[in-house]
């Protein structure tokens, strides 16, 4: 059963990696189920499984070259997608870290710092300015604006899931901005 | 499922075009090996060969020692490849191939170490040492890490780590054949710690280049 599910897939990577985007579409649609039943038994939370599913979407179109068509298709896909697990659950916990922080240092905060967040909007645009025009436009509607990821796609006429993807590496760069 | 994965789906396919497989694993180390082998050669060439050779090619400790440079060349080479495919392309076994030569080698060094009585002067260019291994090793290091940095490694710590200790035994098997000194203290000190301390800078490049 499992390699009958295996040498289809199998079938359908190396068909895509000639170019037919059809079974491409097919693989990844066979794929997110798969990472779905995986994730579901590690997350809670159904849009964090979704959105891992995504992220590990991703990957694996990254990663498509390091696969030859030969080996085994299943155990190439859960490898990204352990990687990219173990990636999501550390940034998750060091926010909830950096969140636990915040609230040992909230005790210190008088009334009038808490009209005055220190990490607003206001307070990054110059590093969100320096960004590419697009990820610079995305921020500023989702966090000046306070629009969804869904608005923000209507508005600027992109898929719900480039919006995000374009977000996520905005962060990312400001991420590593702010630490520097 | 969810719109935004089948768009993401839709996407994602939308843009496919036919794409080239990596090579496997056995032919990224040859090509890697190549280049290396070539690199040692002129280094050889230009540095030359220890004066007294032809007399350690019949000492077996020197024999074992270099023969096992070369067993971690290999093995850490082909390690390092295999780690740069996600799946370690389904053969977890040859990540750990350059244990044994490893453990060999450090038993070598020990009995060497046992048989240096009295002990052999230790030369004073210790520095000279080190710049040369950096210099032997640069290159084998530079290419690795670029043939590594083309696949997509879930493991680049590691991978980093044994990428440069790949690279370093090349150094370090040069100047072993070059440099006419039997010291056991001068080679651990300025030969083979450095080794390890490269190694170490290894999994911390590794990171920095190997992460995608």
């Amino acid at each position: 059963m499992v390699s009958d599910q295996d040498s289809q897939l199998r079938e359908l990577m190396q068909k895509s990696l000639k170019g037919d985007a059809r079974s491409y579409s097919e693989l990844l649609s066979q794929s997110a189920e798969m990472l779905r039943r995986y994730l579901s038994r590690r997350l809670s939370n159904k849009n964090e499984i979704e959105d891992v599913v995504q992220e590990i979407l991703i990957s694996i179109h990254k990663a498509r070259h390091t696969y030859d068509g030969i080996r085994r298709f299943v155990p190439w896909m859960f490898a990204i997608a352990k990687y990219r697990l173990k990636d999501h659950l550390r940034a998750y916990y060091a926010d909830r870290l950096r969140f636990a922080g915040t609230l040992d240092e909230a005790e210190n905060i008088s009334a009038n710092d808490v009209t005055e967040p220190r990490l607003s909007y206001e307070s990054i645009k110059e590093e969100v300015r320096q960004l590419p025009e697009k990820q610079a436009r995305i921020l500023y509607l989702i966090h000046a604006e306070g629009y969804t990821a869904k608005e923000v796609a209507e508005k600027i006429g992109m898929k719900e899931s480039a919006v995000k993807v374009a977000a996520h590496r905005a962060y990312k760069v400001l991420k590593k901005k702010l630490a520097e | 499922m969810t719109d935004s994965t089948e768009s993401l789906i839709a996407s994602l396919a939308e843009g496919m075009e036919p794409i080239a497989p990596a090579s496997r694993p056995l032919a990224l180390f040859i090509k890697w090996l190549a280049g290396s082998l070539a690199y040692m050669a002129i280094m050889l060439l230009y540095f030359g060969l220890r004066r007294d050779l032809p007399l350690h090619l019949h000492a077996p400790l020197y024999l074992a020692e270099t023969g096992l440079l070369a067993c971690l060349v290999v093995t850490s080479g082909i390690s390092a490849v295999t780690l740069s495919f996600p799946d370690l392309y389904q053969r977890r076994w040859a990540v750990f191939t350059p244990v044994l030569p490893l453990l060999l080698f450090l038993a070598t060094l020990y009995l060497e170490w046992l048989h240096d009585s009295p002990p052999a002067p230790e030369p004073p260019h210790g520095m000279d040492c080190l710049l040369c291994i950096s210099m032997f090793s640069v290159l084998p290091a530079a290419w690795l890490m670029l043939l590594l940095r083309r696949q997509a490694s879930t493991h680049y710590y590691l991978a980093g780590g044994i990428a440069l200790l790949a690279a370093t035994s090349i150094g370090c098997l040069t100047l072993r054949l070059s440099e006419d000194t039997d010291s056991i203290a001068h080679l651990i000190k300025w030969h083979y710690l450095p080794m390890v301390g490269f190694s170490i800078l290894g999994l911390w490049l590794g990171r920095k280049l190997l992460k995608w």
